[in-house]
């Protein structure tokens, strides 16, 4: 969502989106939201208060959150990859691609070609959006149904 | 998310396809079981294989159909754009044969050559050619093509294979096939005796049923590597079909050197189908594995981790 209202989606993501906002009170009411805070944010009003022991402990309980949420986004994208890759290749394909150490974004980046390659990049991209949506990578998964 | 839906029948292809090769082979074998009931009252000679040619060139019309659609969906400069499209040139020589050898190249009523005065027996006997042409070695080469560019996108994107002790041996025995036939056609011929020009069409697609069959091995065991998944079954039929081909010349070659009976002629009435659909499951099972991943987000399972793969997990 963040992604769609900073216009970083590509045009068939964006399309799917529009088409989903027109027809989703929950997930528009989501895009309003963003939209009033990034507002406020570039107007300043969100400044966090840095200059005090309370300030800092707020800045830093939101960076753990982040961080926690960040973790939770990048466990969940590797499952579905790891459920994608095993749908349309198999076991043996998952664990050629999913070695011990292997990044989400690294995971992402091979399912993604492999796709590209074998199912064409029209469905491959469908695939990729499904694996990515309700991932904000930003905290914790917004309940969005993208 | 509302995705566009394009649930059509392309979904259910394989089911299609499965459904009519089943009927028809329940048909064939009524039949069977008809035509030894009515052998022992009356006195019945031969059987017509018009009904399993024209099947076949039906399936190989659909088959090219599929292929047309997948080809499409894959753009310029993707790297199996140009095995699908040997796949359905393939398919396309197929379906041409079947059209010539049915319609313009046999003297049936409806054959438009034969509307004139003076019949052009000659220009059918060349399409009767032609489409032999085109049904044999030309398909079989152009199959062989689209195994070559195949196997050589598996091996770049992770699932490389060389050739083990089995892939020779059944190499090894097709290449023994071949040789037999090459030996009984110079045989034949020093006798003195005329080999026909179906016969000769035939020999030149030989060799490259010896490939085949070494590309179709190599081609399963690859497949292997790839696992079970939605697109690895194309590709595995795909290899099935190839050595099916190859079988089903064998046989075909078998049943030449025997009488006529019923249940022989009936397995090669059954072969072309077969072989047909097999090829045809191919686009359809790669249709399957796309439309499944343009399908709705809302039809995908709601409880991700009830839908994960045990391994996945």
């Amino acid at each position: 969502m963040v992604a769609f209202c900073d216009a970083e989606t590509g045009a068939y993501r964006s399309r799917r989106i529009a088409r989903h906002l027109a027809n989703c009170e929950g997930c528009r009411e989501q895009l309003l939201r963003i939209e009033r805070e990034k507002e406020e944010l570039s107007a300043g009003a969100m400044a966090p208060a840095i200059d005090s022991l309370q300030g800092l402990a707020g800045v830093r309980s939101a960076i753990a959150a982040w961080r926690d949420g960040r973790s939770w986004a990048t466990s969940e994208l590797k499952n579905r990859l790891r459920w994608q890759l095993e749908t349309y290749f198999g076991s043996p394909a998952l664990l050629e691609v999913d070695r011990p150490g292997t990044q989400a974004e690294e995971l992402l980046g091979r399912t993604s070609e492999m796709l590209d390659v074998f199912l064409g990049p029209n469905a491959a991209e469908a695939v990729r959006d499904d694996c990515l949506s309700g991932l904000s990578f930003a905290g914790p998964a917004e309940e969005t149904c993208l | 998310m509302t995705r566009k839906t394009s649930l059509d029948g392309l979904e259910s292809a394989p089911r299609w396809i499965f459904t009519f090769l089943g009927a028809y082979a329940t048909v064939t074998l009524l039949v069977l079981y008809l035509w030894n009931a009515a052998g022992q009252v009356f006195s019945i000679q031969g059987t017509s294989d018009s009904t399993s040619a024209l099947s076949a060139t039906g399936m190989a019309a659909v088959s090219l159909w599929l292929c047309l659609v997948v080809w499409r969906s894959f753009p310029a400069g993707s790297p199996l754009r140009f095995t699908w499209m040997l796949l359905a040139l393939a398919a396309a020589a197929q379906a041409t044969s079947g059209v010539l050898t049915d319609f313009l190249g046999t003297n049936w009523l409806l054959n438009p050559l034969l509307w004139s005065e003076q019949p052009k027996s000659g220009l059918i006997g060349q399409i009767r050619q032609a489409a032999l042409i085109a049904g044999g070695p030309m398909r079989l080469a152009l199959l062989a093509a689209a195994m070559l560019a195949v196997l050589r996108v598996l091996r770049k994107y992770g699932f490389p294979v060389r050739p083990a002790a089995a892939d020779w041996a059944v190499s090894g025995i097709v290449c023994m096939f071949a040789f037999s036939r090459l030996g009984e056609a110079c045989a034949a011929t020093i006798a003195g005796r005329q080999i026909g020009q179906a016969d000769w069409v035939s020999l030149a697609g030989l060799p490259i049923l010896c490939v085949l069959s070494m590309e179709a091995m190599l081609l399963r065991r690859s497949v292997a590597r790839m696992g079970k998944g939605l697109i690895a079954r194309g590709w595995l039929v795909l290899g099935y079909g190839i050595l099916l081909t190859v079988t089903g010349e064998a046989v075909l070659w078998v049943l030449s050197h025997f009488s006529q009976t019923l249940p022989l002629a009936m397995v090669s009435a059954l072969m072309p189908l077969t072989i047909g659909s097999a090829f045809a499951l191919v686009p359809a099972y790669q249709l399957v594995a796309q439309r499944r991943a343009m399908r709705p987000a809302d039809s995908q399972p709601e409880d991700l981790s009830a839908g994960v793969p045990e391994l996945a997990r």
